[in-house]
């Protein structure tokens, strides 16, 4: 079983293939059974694997697959010589038997729901073929022993989703929200990179076993700048993929693909990546304080203000893109604190209660023929009582009312940021409000959507329709394990074992130390008890608000005044980026470039009056290069190309005397010089 | 001595000849030049007292192929090619890189020339076994570049109808 | 006293059988209806696969052979088989392309495997003369192959300045090799290495000849200032005869190459490799910046095929420079990823193009990332290992030959060849975002791809991504490879 554990990305893979191949010629129903049960195959495989870790004592398997790039000797940073070698291998331990879970398993759900949700769009194989492809990449990143291979699947997934999110292509609003991912997407993994090569120097070794005992071998000096820097650069890379502040633009955009891909990439797998790799390299952030304090300060923020957001979103699924940047951001605190663990478990329940958020949004949005404004909808509860119900359960979840997964993991991280190692008030406080935030817009989704009287169209009203069997099939799975995914991780304090925390234990083992601070098991409780309390309130004014007295809402709104602008507005961040970096780069008919160019120069003005000068010149220009570096040198290229041009007049008499030319100065160096 | 002096007038005589084969507009002149050109490397060979190559000089090239020349020069309509304007008006300037190529590649004999194998002149004795000579070396050490040029023969032929035919169906 | 022996013909036999099948093709083609004339090309690609099976089943001993005129070594048997599958890739690529251009002949399919001979005997030979005849039958029967299509003025444009210029540089390689003979008597390789190692062998004109018979090779190659002649023919020549031309041919020029300058150059080490730093510099740098401008695929992938040839020149100039087998093995290596994604691209393009090979401006595929995703994803595929993206063929070739000419100490070259090759990803990059990220509707082909061709275009497409993924055997057999006999 584990032996052959290749299989399970190499499954997704072969069915991204099959629809490449023979896709558009074959049945819609064979495209589905191959594409849906190809990953089917692969989490019953992951499944399998998983047990057969369990028999394993020290819940450890490599295996490598055979050299990938040998790369040779070198000389490290330290003037020791280094000889680099990089396998395709796979690591399965505790830690990425979780992801592998979580990624085959809420991906196969997900592919289920599809066959439903997809079946009226064009280019049904198409979709799949990029589905497929994407649960390849992920599983490559999940399982991969390297952070080279990492990074191929990091970037896989990153053109999946870009591929994805573009998939109505038709619409312009799609192909840009396709673009903007991809090109903020690349700041990122320009940062992932640089940490990559400043590892590849300092240890010799991509590999995360060696990289991670090297780091535990107490060699490192704690506070390590080069160390530090790695982690920075690491963390950047996370950023981009996890959509935080300052990367996270890209996120509510890119819910112009379709609802199941939100749901697959953009909430339950590849956004979740950076918090993955984060805890990955754990070893190396324990060494790192001050990068974890970077880590927990822009989790913590990011969780406050991405939740402010979404309070005044209108579109059901913006509000449920910044939800996830929100609980993205809660995973950071914890990586911030030292409690990776913790990050992990809320990894797993978020995947369950978003994946089913999205899809049961989704859901909604096919009963309603397309419509995704909430201030058109209302009143749904009983003609799709199903979805209601389920979206119901998964929003408790978020919200974090007990015993649902999401109170569990959630009340782990606010535990963990406010009694851990690395903890502070301030942490807790954030995150505190957060969770109140967070039972506020969820409940203020529920209510406007699914209360209340009816505001919708009305020739779209007469079509609401529950949606197919296998769309609720997936809703119902994904509700059940959002009601029992929290036991896997239950507290002590509350009877339980925390057995997930355990298990992962043995990867989070650092030598330095994470003992808590010492509280009493009370401050717990009361925590805990405070948590739930907001949870409450949050729902109590969603309640007050949206149902009791609908007309209120206006009036809170307006007499938030500015507040509410802001809010609505989303912190304007979109417009000062744009003002910032894209409305000045489009002067030069370059957005996509012009904007790596400003983030990485940062003299804007310098380079604003650099590329004033040169979109005088290059009117030639019609293409997006994303790299701005080569931009700028396509532009001189091109200058010096003309020369080139000249020569070639197409005589043949001119070519013949060219070849004489040549022949005649290389004969004359020779002649000259020997 | 009177064979160096030979040997010079044969050169010029090559050299100048050649050199009016590819100025001359009317291809029936530049051909008859080229006959020229071909006697008096013939004559080479004769003062180097290669019989041999001598005769297939004269046998094939003037007696051969250039009589096939003269005729497709003939069934193709001279007049036009007199009357087509030309081209390269650069002539000045290809004159002048060929002439300082020849001048390197001069400089670069004058040079090296000590270590130039000179073809000498076969001793009288040799004469008789000259032809023998050519026989062995084409057909024992040369075996298979003669083989093989008869593949190259091939494809020139094929070419050279392949492109000539007219029509194909 | 010499006479033909069994092991010496063993050690050609490839040739035989190639030149065998290519007369038996012509033979054939009166005994053939009109429409089923792809029979002869089943006929010819089957001479390719008896020919490399045959060389399989029946290996020869190294050694050599024809009185010291072939040199069967692992050099040899790498490149043949390299010949071998580009003709294989390049039939089944022309059958369909043939039939739907109406140039349906027998000749086509003779005239690929007669200049597979040849360059076979470039490859295997260690006689000047044999190699010079081998150069001429790979030349003549591309010079027609490339006007193949004769009622296309583009095509016969293309085929009359290859010929004409083509025939010029062979002239200067004659010329080297007549001073060359004058200098020592020989025209052997191996008498001429030994004869040439004597002291105060070396003169200004033994350097002169060897830059002679540079020139006519460079040619071949196409490097600056003789690759003048590239664009125009390989844009004008049949798009499965460019596949053919840009790579096998190509391939010989440089085993030439190898087996001259890395076995003769002597003493004239130092002077004969600034030539090539020079033109390697020169030749990657033109090849990329004027392929920056165009707006026509084919003419662009030649000068990409330029720059390539330069990226090769840069692994010839460590080879030489450094002396050990790194260099060599970098530049078999390259040639062999070159060969298939220069193969899969341009027979790629051949179908996309349309009847007629109307469609070749890079505008033309615009769109076509929707309109045929199979056949976008490939040429994708191709361009991205052209320019060298990790986990393909043009990544590790790239990567060997700059290792190389690190560890030979050339930086500067290295650096020059690097900034050139991020240079070169802005204009392969332009085609896959024009077919992926253009509005509009695709003016190329959108019929599915014929069979033959579909099998050619997986096999390379295979062949990038084995090269890519598991580097290390291939790597193995080219440094296996790359010690000629002589």
């Amino acid at each position: 079983m584990l032996e052959r554990i290749w299989l399970i990305p190499l499954l997704p893979a072969l069915g991204a293939a099959f629809q490449f191949f023979f896709g558009r010629k074959v049945k819609k129903s064979v495209v589905s059974l191959v594409s849906v049960g190809l990953p089917g195959v692969s989490f019953a495989w992951a499944i399998g694997c998983f047990f057969a870790l369990l028999g394993r004592p020290e819940h450890l398997f490599t295996k490598v697959l055979y050299d990938w790039w040998p790369v040779g000797a070198f000389h490290l940073s330290s003037g020791a010589m280094g000889n680099l070698n990089v396998h395709v291998g796979f690591l399965l331990d505790p830690l990425s038997a979780v992801m592998m879970l979580v990624v085959t398993g809420v991906g196969f759900i997900i592919h289920v729901y599809s066959i439903g949700y997809m079946a009226h769009e064009g280019g049904y194989y198409r979709f799949f073929g990029y589905m497929n492809l994407f649960m390849f990449s992920m599983l490559v990143l999940v399982l991969s022993d390297n952070f080279l291979m990492m990074f191929v699947g990091w970037e896989g997934v990153g053109l999946c989703s870009y591929l994805l999110i573009g998939f109505f292509f038709h619409r312009r609003s799609a192909s840009d929200a396709g673009k903007k991912a991809f090109v903020v997407n690349r700041i990122g993994d320009a940062a992932f990179l640089l940490g990559m090569m400043l590892i590849v120097v300092t240890f010799g070794t991509v590999n995360f076993q060696a990289v991670t005992e090297a780091a535990r071998s107490g060699h490192y000096p704690i506070l390590d700048p080069t160390i530090t820097a790695i982690c920075i650069l690491l963390f950047i890379g996370a950023i981009g993929k996890s959509a935080q502040i300052p990367l996270y633009v890209w996120l509510p955009d890119a819910m112009e693909g379709p609802t199941p891909v939100s749901a697959l990439i953009h909430a339950a797998t590849m956004v979740t990546a950076g918090v993955y790799m984060v805890s990955r390299a754990n070893a190396l952030f324990m060494l790192a304080p001050a990068a974890m304090a970077l880590v927990a300060g822009i989790g913590a923020a990011t969780a406050f203000f991405a939740a402010t957001i979404a309070i005044t979103q209108n579109d059901i699924k913006r509000v449920l893109a910044y939800s996830t940047i929100s609980q993205l951001g809660y995973m950071f605190t914890a990586c911030g604190v030292g409690a990776f663990a913790a990050g992990i478990f809320h990894l797993m329940s978020h995947a369950f209660f978003k994946a089913l958020l999205f899809l049961a949004a989704g859901s909604v949005i096919h009963a309603l023929s397309g419509e995704q404004d909430m201030r058109k909808m209302g009143g749904l509860r009983e003609k799709i009582p199903v979805t209601y119900w389920t979206y119901l359960i998964a929003a408790l979840a978020i919200s974090g009312i007990p015993p649902l997964s999401g109170f569990v993991s959630k009340d782990e991280i606010l535990w963990q940021s406010y009694a851990g190692p690395h903890g502070h008030l301030v942490l807790w406080v954030a995150g505190w409000v957060t969770a109140g935030l967070t039972a506020l817009y969820m409940f203020r989704q529920i209510y406007m959507t699914f209360h209340g009287t009816s505001r919708v169209e009305p020739e779209v009203e007469h079509h609401i329709h529950e949606s197919p069997r296998s769309m609720l099939a997936a809703l119902v799975t994904l509700a059940g394990l959002s009601v029992i995914g929290g036991f896997i991780g239950w507290p002590d304090l509350l009877g339980g074992s925390d057995r997930l925390g355990h298990f992962l234990d043995p990867v989070f083992e650092n030598p330095v130390p994470v003992a808590l601070k010492n509280y009493s098991a009370g401050r717990e409780f009361d925590l805990m008890f405070l948590s739930v309390l907001i949870a409450c309130t949050g729902i109590y004014v969603a309640y007050r608000i949206y149902v009791r007295r609908p007309e209120v809402a206006d009036r809170v709104a307006k007499s938030f005044g500015p507040g509410y602008e802001i809010l609505l507005n989303k912190y304007y961040v979109d417009e000062l980026y744009d003002a910032l970096f894209v409305n000045r780069v489009k002067n030069i008919g370059n957005a996509a470039s012009g904007f790596d160019q400003y983030v990485v120069d940062g003299g804007v003005n310098g380079v604003g009056w650099t590329t004033r000068l040169t979109a005088n010149l290059s009117r030639l220009w019609d293409l997006y290069v994303i790299d701005g570096a080569v931009n700028v040198a396509a532009f001189f290229t091109k200058l010096m190309s003309y020369p080139a041009r000249v020569i070639q007049t197409g005589l043949v008499q001119s070519y013949a005397w060219l070849i004489v030319l040549g022949v005649l100065i290389f004969m004359g160096y020779y002649l000259v010089h020997f | 001595m009177v064979a160096e002096v030979t040997f010079f007038i044969l050169s010029a005589l090559a050299l100048g000849s050649a050199v009016m084969v590819i100025t001359r507009r009317n291809p029936v002149h530049s051909a008859l030049w080229l006959i020229v050109t071909l006697f008096s490397v013939g004559g080479v060979f004769l003062i180097l007292r290669a019989p041999f190559l001598f005769a297939v000089q004269i046998i094939l090239y003037v007696g051969g192929i250039m009589v096939l020349i003269i005729f497709v020069i003939m069934l193709v309509s001279v007049d036009v090619s007199g009357r087509q304007q030309q081209f390269s008006r650069q002539w000045l300037v290809g004159l002048t890189t060929v002439l300082i190529l020849a001048a390197e590649l001069g400089y670069a004999l004058y040079r090296g020339s000590k270590g130039f194998l000179l073809a000498r002149s076969a001793p009288a004795a040799a004469l008789e076994n000259n032809t023998q000579a050519i026989g062995t070396a084409l057909y024992q050490n040369y075996m298979l570049p003669v083989e093989i040029a008869s593949i190259l023969l091939l494809v020139a032929m094929v070419g050279a109808v392949l492109m000539a035919k007219r029509k194909m169906e | 006293m010499t006479t033909v022996s069994i092991p010496d013909v063993m050690r050609i036999l490839p040739e035989l059988i190639l030149a065998g099948f290519a007369i038996l093709v012509m033979l054939f083609e009166p005994f053939v209806p009109a429409g089923r004339k792809r029979v002869l090309g089943w006929i010819a690609l089957l001479g390719v696969l008896v020919a490399g099976m045959a060389f399989t089943w029946a290996p020869p001993n190294a050694g050599m052979a024809f009185s010291g005129s072939i040199a069967a070594d692992g050099f040899s048997y790498f490149f043949i088989f390299l010949f071998l599958t580009i003709a294989a890739l390049a039939l089944l690529g022309s059958i369909n392309y043939l039939e739907r251009d109406n140039i349906h002949h027998a000749e086509y399919y003779a005239l690929i495997l007669f200049s597979t001979v040849g360059m076979c005997f470039m490859a295997a030979s260690a006689e000047l003369i044999m190699i010079f005849l081998g150069l001429e039958i790979s030349s003549l029967s591309t010079y027609v192959l490339a006007g193949f299509r004769r009622h296309d003025p583009r095509s016969n444009e293309s085929a009359m300045k290859y010929f004409l210029l083509g025939s010029f540089a062979t002239a200067f390689f004659l010329y080297g090799i007549a001073f060359v003979y004058g200098l020592t008597g020989t025209t052997n390789l191996v008498d001429l290495a030994a004869d040439l190692a004597q002291p105060g062998k070396w003169s200004t004109l033994t350097r002169a000849a060897l830059i002679l018979m540079f020139v006519g090779l460079a040619f071949k190659v196409s490097t600056v200032p003789f690759q003048i002649w590239t664009p125009d023919v390989y844009q004008g020549a049949p798009a499965p005869v460019t596949a053919f031309l840009s790579t096998g041919p190509k391939a010989a020029a440089f085993a030439v190459l190898v087996r001259i300058f890395l076995g003769l150059a002597g003493p004239s080490g130092p002077a004969a490799f600034w030539v090539i730093w020079i033109s390697a510099a020169l030749t990657m740098t033109v090849g990329n910046f004027a392929a920056l401008l165009q707006k026509n695929v084919k003419r662009m992938l030649a000068y990409s095929a330029i720059a390539h040839a330069g990226y090769v020149l840069v692994g010839l100039a460590a080879a030489m420079a450094s002396g050990s087998t790194e260099g060599a093995s970098a530049v078999l290596f390259y040639l062999a990823a070159y060969a298939f994604m220069n193969v899969g691209a341009f027979l790629l393009i051949a179908h996309l193009a349309g009847p007629g090979e109307g469609r070749t401006e890079i505008s033309d595929f615009t769109g076509l990332g929707r309109a045929a995703p199979g056949a976008a994803a490939c040429l994708t595929v191709f361009m991205l290992s052209l320019s060298g993206i990790p986990s393909t063929a043009g990544f590790f070739a790239k990567f060997y030959v700059f290792r190389a000419s690190v560890h030979a100490g050339l930086i500067g070259l290295t650096i020059i060849a690097v900034l050139n090759s991020v240079v070169s990803v802005y204009y392969y990059l332009n085609l896959v975002v024009t077919m992926y990220m253009r509005e509009g509707e695709p003016q190329a082909a959108r019929t599915p791809m014929p069979l033959p061709l579909y099998s050619a275009i997986a096999a390379s497409l295979f062949a990038i991504f084995y090269l890519g993924l598991y580097p290390n055997h291939f790597l193995l057999l080219s440094t296996l490879s790359s010690k000629p006999l002589p």
